[in-house]
């Protein structure tokens, strides 16, 4: 592989993976604040 | 004559060795007490620039002649592998033991990352989650730009690589690199990473002064701080250790040392909290400091790649901060014209400085324009962002061709 396709592919790579990573915690977030318990659950 | 070079060898040795050695040696010296002063001064980062000025102070300076009759120190010599002779050194060379135990492993890089993720909440993160990460993706630009660009220049992937990761602006995170992918070349590359990082505190500004026009330095960026309880930051912190451990096992060690760090600070555990921001992130960064100063031998310095990284470590700094300043227009334009593009450079992970450089330039425009939970946040993404970049290179060079 030369250096300008390794670059941009280990570019993508770095993107894909980073934004995988941030749709991970914003789905987790998501799901434990659909998880908390109401008010009427609570009492 | 003779004798008085022997008596002196410090001295002496200036007139037995090499002229361009003796000359490099001077120049080093003089090099290394203007870096202490600046730090002094704090021109420069003083954590780093002090202990580095004077180890490499000390190192050219303190030459003397063995029973052999060869030149040497008897503070570091990082070319030691022959384990036997490794336990002799070590029990002259007084640094000898913290170098290979913690230095050339890369703990010490390591350690500080446990520090800086003590220090860092991922509430600043959650802000705006998709708009900090994509401009952290932005400003890893000079990583990759600079690798094809040295890779041009004749240095080996692994080199290329390892200079490149100067444009993560994250000094752990080059040394850990260049330690694995250019073990030859990792105490240039880490002195022009730490030397040019102290830097964009000065550099970085003008930068984006020249690609930011005033009017848009002072935009006011709503956000809310979300509350965000300890429960979630700290699933949220296992999770990303988790995944990222399991995608990127090389860079594990840097990897869970951040968030290590930052799990004991959500986990509230004020003991081990108080030791990494304390003793560990302090202590690793002054050896760190003085290592690097006492590496800088005046034959590593001489090195004829030493020119090219030098030129390439600064154009990978700055293509990152365009980068940066690019992603900042990207979200601007994307969120209706309500981000402030400044915002952007904080994606260069050099925490919390380029946080702290987009904060002052957006005050300097608009004394009310409060952009630091967002600068914080980005900065935090660049620091996921550069890990994640190392850990693909130190996977992947092997695709490409030497």
């Amino acid at each position: 592989m030369n250096g300008l396709t390794y670059a941009l592919m280990a570019y993508g790579l770095t993107a894909a993976i980073s934004l995988a990573v941030v749709g991970l915690i914003v789905f987790i977030n998501r799901i434990m604040r659909d998880r908390t318990p109401t008010a009427s659950e609570q009492e | 004559m003779d004798q008085l070079i022997h008596l002196f060898p410090g001295l002496g040795s200036f007139l037995i060795d090499e002229p361009a050695v003796s000359a490099t040696r001077l120049g080093l010296i003089i090099f290394g007490m203007v870096l202490a002063y600046y730090g002094f001064k704090r021109t420069l980062e003083p954590l780093i620039m002090v202990p580095m000025g004077v180890g490499m102070v000390a190192i050219n300076c303190a030459v003397l002649f063995f029973e052999n009759g060869t030149l040497g120190n008897i503070i570091l010599n990082p070319l030691v592998s022959d384990p036997a002779e490794l336990v002799n050194v070590m029990q002259i060379n007084f640094l000898q033991p913290i170098y290979n135990l913690t230095f050339s492993n890369g703990l010490i890089a390591c350690l500080v990352f446990m520090g800086i993720g003590a220090m860092s909440d991922i509430s600043f993160f959650l802000v705006r989650p998709w708009g900090s990460i994509i401009v952290a993706i932005f400003a890893e630009l000079g990583t990759f730009a600079t690798l094809v660009i040295a890779l041009n220049c004749g240095l080996t992937p692994g080199e290329a690589a390892a200079i490149g990761t100067i444009g993560g602006a994250d000094g752990p995170m080059v040394l850990f690199t260049s330690l694995i992918l250019a073990k030859e070349m990792f105490v240039p590359i880490s002195i022009i990473a730490y030397l040019y990082l102290s830097l964009t505190y000065v550099g970085y500004p003008y930068i984006v002064k020249l690609l930011i026009p005033a009017k848009y330095r002072g935009i006011e960026t709503e956000f809310d701080m979300p509350e965000v309880s300890r429960r979630k930051k700290f699933v949220f912190v296992l999770v990303t250790n988790t995944v990222l451990c399991l995608l990127l096992p090389v860079a594990a060690p840097l990897i869970m040392s951040f968030f290590l760090g930052m799990l004991i600070k959500e986990a509230e555990i004020e003991p081990l909290h108080d030791l990494l921001v304390g003793p560990i992130l302090y202590g690793s960064t002054f050896f760190l400091g003085l290592l690097l100063g006492t590496l800088c031998e005046a034959r590593t310095i001489l090195d004829p790649k030493v020119g090219i990284l030098l030129v390439l470590g600064i154009l990978a700094l700055a293509i990152s901060a365009v980068g940066a300043l690019f992603g900042g227009w990207v979200i601007y334009y994307f969120s209706k014209r309500t981000y402030n593009p400044v915002i952007g450079i904080a994606g260069v992970s050099c925490t919390p400085t380029t946080a702290k450089i987009a904060q002052k330039i957006a005050m300097e425009e608009n004394p009310y324009c409060m952009i630091m939970p967002l600068a914080m946040g980005a900065s935090i993404s660049g620091i996921i962002v550069s890990a994640i970049a190392t850990g693909v290179f130190v996977s992947t060079i092997g695709l490409l061709n030497p």
